[in-house]
C-alpha cells in the first residue's frame, strides 16, 4: 500500500515537473499581461507619455461608443451563421471521410488544405474570385443567366462573403477533430444497435451524435471564440467596410491602441469583448450539456 | 467535473485577453535582439565615427534606396556612420523603443502622425537647428512643413512630397475624341463619352469613383473645407452637396463607374493597364508601374479639374524625417537630415534612385522634373495641393465615420441630406473622442 502511494507521489511529481514550463510561460505571456490589461483599463495609458487613473471613465465612454456596438452586432451576426454551419458542414466531412474508400486519405488532405494556407493569402485570392466582373464566381453565375453581386464592395453580401471564406478555411481542421471523434466510437454499440434493428438513421441519432457530444462542445467551442475574434479575413477581404457593416472589435481595438495610442481604453474594449465570449461559452455550454462529462 | 468545465472557459478566456497585452510583450523581444545586432556593427566601423541608427519601413526596393543615400552619405565624411535598419510594423516598435532606451536616430515618419505624436514629447523640435544652419523654410512647400509642426514648432523635414492628379489613358482618349478635362463639367463628360456598357457588365468604366476617401479633395474643389477652425467636421453644407450630386450625376445617370469595379484586382490586373478603366485619380507612386507597360499604356497626366468656381485643390502627402526625443545623438542625427534634405545635390539622387518628388524645392528645378511630361502636371498640382486638417482624430474620422457613409450613399442606400448629415454627427463625436493627446 505504501509503495503504491510512493508511485503515485512520484508520479504526481513528474507531472509538476512537466508542466511547468508551460505553466510558467502561460504565467507570464497571458496571465500577467491580462492582469496588467485590467488595470490599464482603468487609466488613460498610451504608451508614451501618460498612465493615470481615470476610474471608470473608459468604461462609460464605451456606453456612449455606437461604433463598438455596432462592430458587435456585426461578428454577432457572423458567428450566429458562421458557428451551425462550421458544426455542420466538418461534421458530414468528417463522416464523409470516415469511410474506407480507396482514395479517402487524398480527399482528406484535399479538404484540410485550405486549413494550410494562410489567411491573409487566401483572402487575397478570393478576392479575385470574388471580382464582380472577372472573377470566377461570377463567372459562373453568368453561364447560368445570373449577374452576380459586387459581393465584398456591397452591404448586403459582404458579410456573407467572409462567412464563406472562412467556413472554407475553418471546416478541414474541424473536419479532422471530428474524424478523430468518430474514430473513438467503439464499433460494438453499432453492431449491437444494428442486431435491434437500427436503421443508419437511428445509428447517427443514438449513437454518433451523443457520442461525438465532447467532440461538438470543443468545435463549437473554439469556433464562438474565432468567430467573436474575427479579423485578418474581414480586413484583407473588406477593411472593415462597405459602411462598417463587417468591421470587428478586434479591428476597433487594434485601431484605438496602436492608431490612436488609447491603450487604456481599448483594454476596456477588450475585456467587454473578453466578457461576451465568456458569456456565449457559457451559453454553448449550456446547449451542448452532456449528463457525462465533456472532458 | 463541472470545475474542469469552468476550468476550461476560463482559460479559453485568458487566451483572449491575452491579445492585446500579448502583442506588446513581443515587440519587447524584438527590441533586444535589434539591440545587440546594432551593437555588433558599431564595433566593425571605425572606433571614432559616430554610430547612428535610421529606422524605416521600406524594405526591397525601397530599402536600397535608402541604403544608397546612406552610403553615400557615410562615404562622404568619417565623423558620423548611419545604418538602415529595416523594422516592419515601425511604429508600434518606435513605442516600446521611444520610452524604453532603445530609440532609433533618425526616424522615417509619415507626416500626417505628426499631430497626435508631437503632443507626447517623443519627437525633437528642430527650430534651432533651421535658425542655427541658416536654411529658408522657403525652400519647402508650406503645406508639406505645416504637416510635420504643432504650436509653433517643426519636428522634421519633408523627404518626399505627392498628390493626387488625372491619370488618363490617351489612346481610349483618342478614340472616344475627347480632350483631357480641366473642369468637372468636361470630366463627367468626358467620362460619359469613354464609359462602356455590354448589358450588365461594365467592358470599360470611364472615371474611376471606387475611393470615397477622395472626398477630401472633391470638397476643396467645390470650395469647401474637411474641418472648421475648431476642429469640428465642415461638409454637411452646399459644398458637400454639391460634391455628392457631382458623384450621383456620374455614378447614376451617366452610370460611368459601378460599385466593386477595381476591387482587389492586383498590379498585373490592374483595371487601368488593362484598358478597362480611361481615367483615375492617383499619386506619382503609380508611375513607375505604369511605365514599365511601355507601349501597351500609352497615358498622359494633368492636374486635377476645377471645380464649379474654378477651385482647384488636391491632397498633399508624404514622408519627411524626424529625430526622436530619445535619439542620443541629435546634433549628428540633423547634420544627416540636413545632408540628404537640405542639400540640392543630395536630394535631387535621391528623388532620381527612389523616383519620388523630394520635398526639397531647389531639387525641383532640374530637367528631369521641369521638363519631364510626366513630373510635370505634379509640379503644377503641388503648387495649390493642401495637407489634411491636423487634427489627431481626423483620419478615425474619415474611416470610421465618413467613409460608410459616403459607401452607403454610392450605393443608392442614403439619400444625400442623411449622408452628409450622419457623416457630420458621427464624424463631430470621434474628432472629441480622439481630440485629447497630452
Amino acid at each position: 500500500m505504501a509503495s503504491v502511494r510512493k508511485l503515485e507521489r512520484h508520479q504526481a511529481r513528474t507531472a509538476y515537473l512537466f508542466i511547468t514550463p508551460t505553466m510558467l510561460l502561460f504565467l507570464v505571456f497571458t496571465v500577467i499581461p491580462v492582469i496588467m490589461a485590467l488595470y490599464l483599463s482603468f487609466t488613460n495609458y498610451d504608451v508614451l507619455s501618460r498612465k493615470d487613473w481615470v476610474g471608470f471613465d473608459n468604461y462609460r465612454r464605451l456606453l456612449d461608443d455606437q461604433l463598438l456596438w455596432v462592430t458587435f452586432k456585426n461578428v454577432f451576426l457572423y458567428a450566429v451563421i458562421f458557428v451551425p454551419f462550421n458544426i455542420i458542414i466538418s461534421l458530414a466531412l468528417g463522416i464523409l471521410m470516415n469511410r474506407a474508400w480507396r482514395g479517402v486519405k487524398l480527399f482528406r488532405t484535399l479538404n484540410y488544405l485550405p486549413t494550410l494556407t494562410s489567411s491573409v493569402a487566401a483572402a487575397t485570392v478570393w478576392i479575385w474570385l470574388l471580382h464582380p466582373e472577372f472573377g470566377l464566381v461570377n463567372g459562373l453565375l453568368s453561364y447560368m443567366g445570373i449577374t452576380g453581386p459586387a459581393w465584398v464592395a456591397q452591404t448586403e453580401t459582404a458579410m456573407l462573403s467572409i462567412i464563406m471564406v472562412t467556413l472554407w478555411q475553418s471546416v478541414g481542421s474541424n473536419m479532422i477533430i471530428y474524424l478523430a471523434g468518430l474514430q473513438g466510437v467503439p464499433d460494438y454499440l453499432y453492431e449491437s444497435a444494428r442486431l435491434d434493428g437500427a436503421t443508419k438513421v437511428d445509428c447517427f441519432r443514438f449513437i454518433t451524435w451523443p457520442q461525438l457530444r465532447p467532440t461538438t462542445f470543443l468545435v463549437s467551442t473554439l469556433s464562438i471564440i474565432g468567430a467573436l475574434q474575427l479579423f485578418d479575413q474581414a480586413f484583407v477581404l473588406t477593411q472593415g467596410g462597405p459602411a462598417n457593416v463587417t468591421k470587428t472589435p478586434v479591428y476597433l481595438i487594434y485601431q484605438q491602441g496602436f492608431n490612436q495610442l488609447q491603450m487604456g481604453y481599448a483594454s476596456a474594449q477588450a475585456f467587454v469583448l473578453a466578457i461576451a465570449i465568456l458569456i456565449f461559452s457559457i451559453i454553448n455550454m449550456r446547449i451542448t450539456k452532456a449528463e457525462e462529462s465533456v472532458i | 467535473m463541472k470545475t474542469k468545465k469552468w476550468l476550461m472557459t476560463g482559460t479559453a478566456m485568458l487566451l483572449v485577453i491575452g491579445l492585446l497585452a500579448g502583442c506588446s510583450g513581443n515587440n519587447a523581444n524584438q527590441n533586444n535582439t535589434d539591440g545587440s545586432t546594432n551593437a555588433e556593427g558599431g564595433n566593425k566601423t571605425n572606433a571614432k565615427a559616430v554610430e547612428l541608427t535610421f529606422w524605416g519601413d521600406w524594405g526591397g526596393e525601397g530599402q536600397a534606396q535608402f541604403e544608397t543615400m546612406v552610403d553615400v552619405f557615410n562615404k562622404s565624411q568619417t565623423k558620423i556612420h548611419v545604418k538602415y535598419v529595416l523594422q516592419q510594423d515601425m511604429i508600434t516598435k518606435f513605442l516600446t523603443a521611444a520610452t524604453s532606451g532603445g530609440s532609433p536616430d533618425i526616424l522615417f515618419w509619415d507626416r500626417w502622425r505628426t499631430s497626435l505624436y508631437a503632443p507626447k514629447n517623443v519627437l525633437h523640435p528642430i527650430n534651432e537647428y533651421l535658425e542655427r544652419d541658416g536654411i529658408s523654410r522657403d525652400d519647402y512647400y508650406e503645406e508639406s512643413l505645416k504637416e510635420l509642426s504643432l504650436d509653433g514648432n517643426l519636428y522634421g523635414l519633408p523627404l518626399t512630397v505627392d498628390a493626387r492628379a488625372l491619370f488618363y489613358n490617351k489612346k481610349l482618349l483618342a478614340e472616344a475624341g475627347v480632350e483631357p478635362p480641366k473642369t468637372w463639367d468636361e470630366l463627367a463628360d468626358a467620362a460619359a463619352k469613354l464609359t462602356k456598357w455590354n448589358g450588365n457588365k461594365l467592358e470599360v468604366a470611364g472615371f474611376s469613383l471606387g475611393d470615397v476617401g477622395l472626398f477630401n479633395m472633391y470638397l476643396q474643389q467645390a470650395g469647401g473645407q474637411m474641418l472648421t477652425e475648431d476642429g469640428k467636421t465642415n461638409f454637411n453644407n452646399d459644398q458637400g452637396k454639391q460634391v455628392l450630386q457631382y458623384w450621383d450625376r456620374m455614378l447614376n445617370q451617366d452610370k460611368v463607374y459601378k460599385v466593386g469595379f477595381e476591387q482587389g484586382l492586383g498590379e498585373g490586373q490592374d483595371a487601368f493597364v488593362t484598358g478597362k478603366l480611361a481615367m483615375q485619380y492617383t499619386g506619382p507612386w503609380m508611375l513607375s508601374t505604369y511605365k514599365k507597360y511601355g507601349k501597351d499604356l500609352d497615358f498622359g497626366i494633368v492636374p486635377p479639374p476645377a471645380g464649379p468656381n474654378g477651385d482647384k485643390a488636391s491632397v498633399m502627402g508624404g514622408f519627411g524625417l524626424v529625430i526622436p526625443e530619445g535619439a542620443k545623438h541629435k546634433e549628428e542625427s540633423w547634420e544627416f537630415i540636413k545632408w540628404w534634405l537640405a542639400n540640392k545635390d543630395n536630394a535631387l539622387l535621391w528623388a532620381k534612385t527612389s523616383l519620388n518628388i523630394p520635398g526639397y524645392k531647389p531639387a525641383l528645378e532640374d530637367p528631369f522634373f521641369k521638363d519631364d511630361p510626366f513630373w510635370q502636371p505634379f509640379m503644377e498640382t503641388l503648387e495649390f495641393a493642401k495637407v489634411r486638417p491636423n487634427h489627431p482624430g481626423y483620419s478615425v474620422m474619415e474611416g470610421d465615420a465618413l467613409t460608410p457613409n459616403l459607401q452607403l450613399f454610392q450605393q443608392n442606400k442614403q439619400s444625400i441630406e442623411d449622408t452628409l448629415k450622419k457623416a457630420q454627427d458621427q464624424g463631430d463625436k470621434l474628432l472629441q473622442d480622439n481630440l485629447e493627446v497630452k
